[in-house]
């Protein structure tokens, strides 16, 4: 088990004999800009890897270099031990890729586009058979040729739930179903390693659950995938292992569980009525509260404000998603927060202040990510 | 190697039933230069051009027209439209190469180029009487003429930002074209320096091989004499290292401009 630590662009990822993507000390420029700043990790064979963060943290510039789209400005890239750019040819026969957008020919079929796909891979003619040999269940031996359609297309089609849409041109889909036949073409020429940027962006919940249990399916047959996401809850359903990045940088990794243990127990609450400033909280088993900003709701974008450096400012009591947070992280974090609580109550027994939603639990995946984001404003 | 050609079919047949899909392209590319040939006959009555009469000299000329609409403009629009809707970059992320990518673009464009000389072939027929006397070196020009231009399409589609632009970034070659290359009128009416310079743009040995070719005489030089097969090919010679040259230099232009996906930011 790989020790989840807070990252810095220092030092090289361990290298195993059963890695299929190794990076290290990647930094990616363009122009002035660095978008990557010296980031290391690996994927071993068979794991599904999530890089999580926010928009322009480096996410599909990292998956863009992984693909061979460009080449790294600096450090090492290798996929199934090959360079991608230098060794394409050899690389991408095993590898499916997923755009985060487009490339799509509109005035195609749904069918008709599969076949193109189908035309251009090595392995056409055995479309979802996975790596290992094996088969998604039920899928290919069902279907036969239906009005022009072959099975081995309509199998990839049924894979993700878009057979009725076979006779659909390209342009009429939606933008859900776009990313359905996205996920079809990728998996088309049973890769080893699969690359999904956003893959499930713009999918009503039951397609985003179809796609969670083919990408679910394909880890089982030993399909090794680097995923990116803005869906917490896809990351921690799919991902043996994560990162979240913010600004060109990995902050945090290890599988979900490490991460989400880093963030420790928390005591929130809100505080409506009376204006209250940071200075008047509680300081709590050593703790400085946070005040979170959930973001999206008001049209603000999620963030935390430490207390400990606006003192003087007000706690803003009238916006719905306000929380004041106190986080305890080290050993023994439930006792603790706990036994916190009683000094808590007292203070706001003392002060006539009322204390709304007042709960004790444990860390996400949210409140790590709100924490690597917040931390970085 | 084979799998490089097997792709590059597969994404020519793609390209055509594309075009076939789309009457506007249509139209421009396959109507609009026959349309052309027929309003530049009609101009040019029952005059001699060249020793030859003039609805010969043109309709061996209109290939040149075609080359413009049919490989030029086509594939201008075509790179540009898919650069910007990341086709192109889904291409390259798959497993043809790059070189299977243009090439399957260009063996597109040279299949609706030689679709439409065969319809101008039977046009010439059945107007002037004339069979075509040097299919190979007709067949080597339009395939040269296929890759100046298509070069030259890559180029000027990483010079224009999004498929509307493209109406306006070919009207310079387009006008050139028209304007510069032996096409209805040979070329020494020009003035001493306009003529030699006509006679080095890529669209006008293109013209001239062509002309030859379909009409068995010299039509590199104002001469118009009949040439033996051998001849002709003799009096190609010139034209084709033209075109070489024109192929090192849009080669060149191609791999600078040319780009598969939109730009950053």
């Amino acid at each position: 088990m790989r020790t989840p630590q807070l990252a810095d662009t220092a030092g090289a990822a361990p290298h195993g004999l059963d890695d299929v993507i190794e990076v290290g000390g990647l930094r990616q420029k363009y122009g002035d800009f660095e978008a990557v700043r010296g980031i290391s990790f690996t994927v071993p064979r068979g794991e599904v890897f999530a890089l999580l963060g926010t928009n322009g943290a480096g996410k599909t510039t990292t998956m863009e270099v992984l693909e061979g789209f460009t080449p790294a400005t600096d450090g090492t890239v290798r996929v199934l031990g090959l360079d991608p750019v230098r060794q394409q040819r050899e690389l991408r026969p095993r590898v499916g890729i997923m755009l985060q957008e487009g490339g799509f020919l509109g005035d195609l079929t749904v069918a008709e586009t599969v076949d193109l796909w189908k035309g251009l891979s090595e392995d056409a003619g055995r479309p979802v058979t996975l790596s290992g040999g094996a088969e998604l269940p039920g899928r290919l031996t069902l279907m036969g040729r239906v009005r022009g359609v072959d099975r081995a297309t309509m199998g990839a089609l049924e894979l993700v739930g878009l057979e009725s849409k076979a006779r659909v041109k390209v342009k009429q889909l939606s933008g859900g179903q776009k990313r359905r036949l996205d996920l079809a073409l990728a998996v088309l020429s049973a890769p080893e390693v699969l690359f999904l940027d956003e893959p499930t962006t713009g999918m009503d919940p039951e397609a985003r659950r179809t796609t969670w249990k083919v990408i679910e399916d394909l880890r089982d047959a030993g399909t090794s995938v680097l995923l990116t996401t803005h869906y917490l809850e896809e990351a921690e359903r799919l991902a043996t292992r994560l990162a979240i990045m913010h600004e060109g940088r990995i902050h945090t990794h290890g599988t979900v569980e490490e991460v989400v243990a880093t963030s420790g127990d928390r005591i929130a609450f809100r505080l409506p009525g009376t204006a209250w400033t940071f200075g008047d909280l509680p300081v709590l088993d050593g703790v400085t509260p946070v005040l979170t900003y959930a973001g999206g709701g008001d049209g603000t974008a999620a963030r935390s404000v430490t207390a400990s450096s606006t003192a003087s400012s007000t706690v803003p009591s009238t916006g719905p998603f306000t929380e004041v947070v106190y986080t305890l992280t080290g050993a023994d974090t439930e006792t603790r927060a706990h036994a916190a609580l009683r000094p808590l109550m007292a203070w706001a027994d003392g002060r006539g202040a009322a204390l709304e939603r007042l709960a004790v639990r444990r860390g996400t995946l949210e409140d790590v990510f709100m924490r690597v984001v917040g931390e970085q404003r | 190697m084979k799998t490089d050609v097997l792709h590059a079919v597969r994404l020519a047949r793609l390209d055509l039933t594309l075009v076939a899909r789309n009457t506007t392209v249509l139209f421009n590319v396959l109507l609009l230069p026959l349309l052309m040939a027929w309003m530049f006959t009609g101009a040019q009555g029952g005059a001699e051009v060249a020793g030859v009469p003039g609805g010969a000299f043109v309709l061996t000329g209109v290939p040149g027209l075609m080359l413009g609409f049919a490989v030029f403009i086509n594939l201008v629009n075509s790179f540009t439209a898919r650069r910007e809707e990341l086709v192109l970059k889904r291409l390259r992320g798959g497993q043809p190469s790059a070189l299977a990518v243009m090439a399957g673009s260009g063996l597109g464009a040279l299949a609706l180029l030689l679709g439409q000389m065969v319809l101008l072939g039977i046009w010439l027929h059945r107007t002037e009487g004339v069979l075509p006397a040097n299919v190979p070196l007709i067949l080597l020009a339009a395939v040269l003429g296929v890759i100046v231009f298509g070069l030259l399409a890559a180029a000027f589609s990483g010079l224009t930002p999004n498929a509307e632009m493209a109406q306006i970034t070919v009207l310079p070659v387009l006008m050139v074209m028209l304007l510069g290359a032996p096409i209805a009128f040979p070329l020494d009416v020009l003035p001493g320096p306009l003529g030699t310079v006509s006679g080095l743009l890529p669209v006008t040995p293109v013209v001239e091989m062509m002309r030859t070719g379909f009409l068995g005489a010299d039509h590199f030089s104002s001469g118009g004499e009949a040439l033996s097969t051998a001849g002709q090919w003799v009096a190609a010679l010139p034209s084709i290292g033209i075109m070489v040259v024109w192929i090192g230099v849009t080669g060149l232009l191609a791999r600078w401009l040319f780009r598969w996906e939109p730009r950053h930011g």
